[in-house]
């Protein structure tokens, strides 16, 4: 089933949009890898500081409900930038980044780390106010922390690995 | 200017230095990958730092931090990724020293990051000094934001132009 969504010919259908041919034939695709790049470094270094934060290393003295108002809307901001630089590069080679291992992973991860995501800001929303300003928060929390820290890392390699397997 | 970098290339180039990065590159599996993450996580804590300490002066980011604080506390992960990135570029420098020191656009990266640490170092400094250092005069306050603003735009610059490396045919040898 999964194996037959990802041979059919509509990624094929997708390399060969116009849009497709305009960005991989030309300086679009180093320009929209560049901004990739930059964007996905500005994700992961907001992101990370919440994450140390989390775990009790670093920042120690804002309460977590700060760091989070002030840093998230960059942290989501990167994201978009990342996303749609993101899909005009995945357009150009769609047929082949979806059976490329590491693309998978790299969906896998970011999905995970989504997952994190929504885990920490429903589940442990009790624990994240109960903890906003202590300097070591509780295990659950910490575990969060470095579940998304290990997770982005993660997605960042198997982003970069993409490169060196189509 | 150039010649200076064909020596250093030449220099490099069949020496141990280059044995030892091109051994490491083809022998350990997916090691290419992991230092380019390398790499990229150490611009991840440059972004982290120094940009969001940048951010922070032009009052973009981060209103409830003091920048004497963010100085103290983010500066050091700037010295250190420096450091990791010199250590994983080194890698690919070595081991193909024509490909970066004959190449316009790693020059070009050369010409943003040399000034963006020289600038980044100087406004930590001054940062340093006291609480209001920025603060204190209007005109402190126009300085430190043109400052940022440049050190913002010479960390994207060396980001951008170490990743059109790569593609230096795309800009010198247009279609």
């Amino acid at each position: 089933m999964l194996e037959e969504l990802l041979k059919a010919p509509f990624w094929i259908d997708i390399e060969n949009w116009p849009l497709s041919w305009e960005i991989g034939g030309t300086s679009w695709f180093p320009f929209l890898e560049s901004i990739h790049v930059i964007a996905a470094a500005l994700l992961v270094g907001a992101i990370a500081t919440i994450d140390l934060r989390l775990l009790g290393v670093g920042a120690v003295r804002y309460p977590l409900s700060t760091l989070g108002r002030e840093i998230l809307p960059w942290v989501w901001g990167a994201f978009m930038v990342a996303t749609i630089t993101g899909l005009g590069m995945f357009i150009t080679r769609a047929a082949s980044h979806v059976v490329n291992p590491a693309f998978q992973w790299k969906i896998f991860l970011l999905a995970l780390a989504g997952i994190n995501m929504l885990h920490l800001h429903r589940s442990l929303s009790t624990l994240l106010q109960a903890d906003d300003t202590r300097s070591k928060p509780h295990l659950r929390l910490r575990l969060a922390g470095l579940a998304s820290l290990l997770l982005w890392c993660g997605v960042m390699l198997a982003g970069r690995w993409v490169g060196h397997i189509v | 200017m150039d010649a200076v970098f064909l020596t250093l290339a030449e220099a490099i180039d069949g020496g141990a230095l280059q044995a030892g990065a091109l051994w490491a590159l083809r022998s350990i599996p997916g090691f290419p990958p992991i230092i380019q993450t390398v790499h990229i996580l150490g611009i991840a804590a440059i972004m982290g730092s120094v940009v969001m300490i940048n951010l922070r002066m032009l009052g973009l980011a981060l209103p409830s931090q003091q920048l004497f604080e963010m100085n103290t506390r983010l500066m050091p992960w700037l010295w250190w990724a420096l450091l990791a990135n010199a250590v994983s570029g080194g890698f690919f420098l070595f081991a193909r020293p024509f490909r970066y020191l004959d190449n316009p656009v790693f020059l070009w990266k050369l010409a943003f990051l040399l000034p963006a640490i020289a600038l980044s170092f100087l406004v930590y400094r001054i940062s340093l000094r006291s609480e209001d250092i920025w603060s204190r005069t209007a005109a402190r306050r126009i300085t430190s934001k043109l400052a940022a603003l440049l050190s913002l735009g010479l960390w994207i610059m060396t980001a951008m132009a170490g990743r059109w490396i790569a593609y230096a045919e795309y800009l010198y040898y247009p279609a």
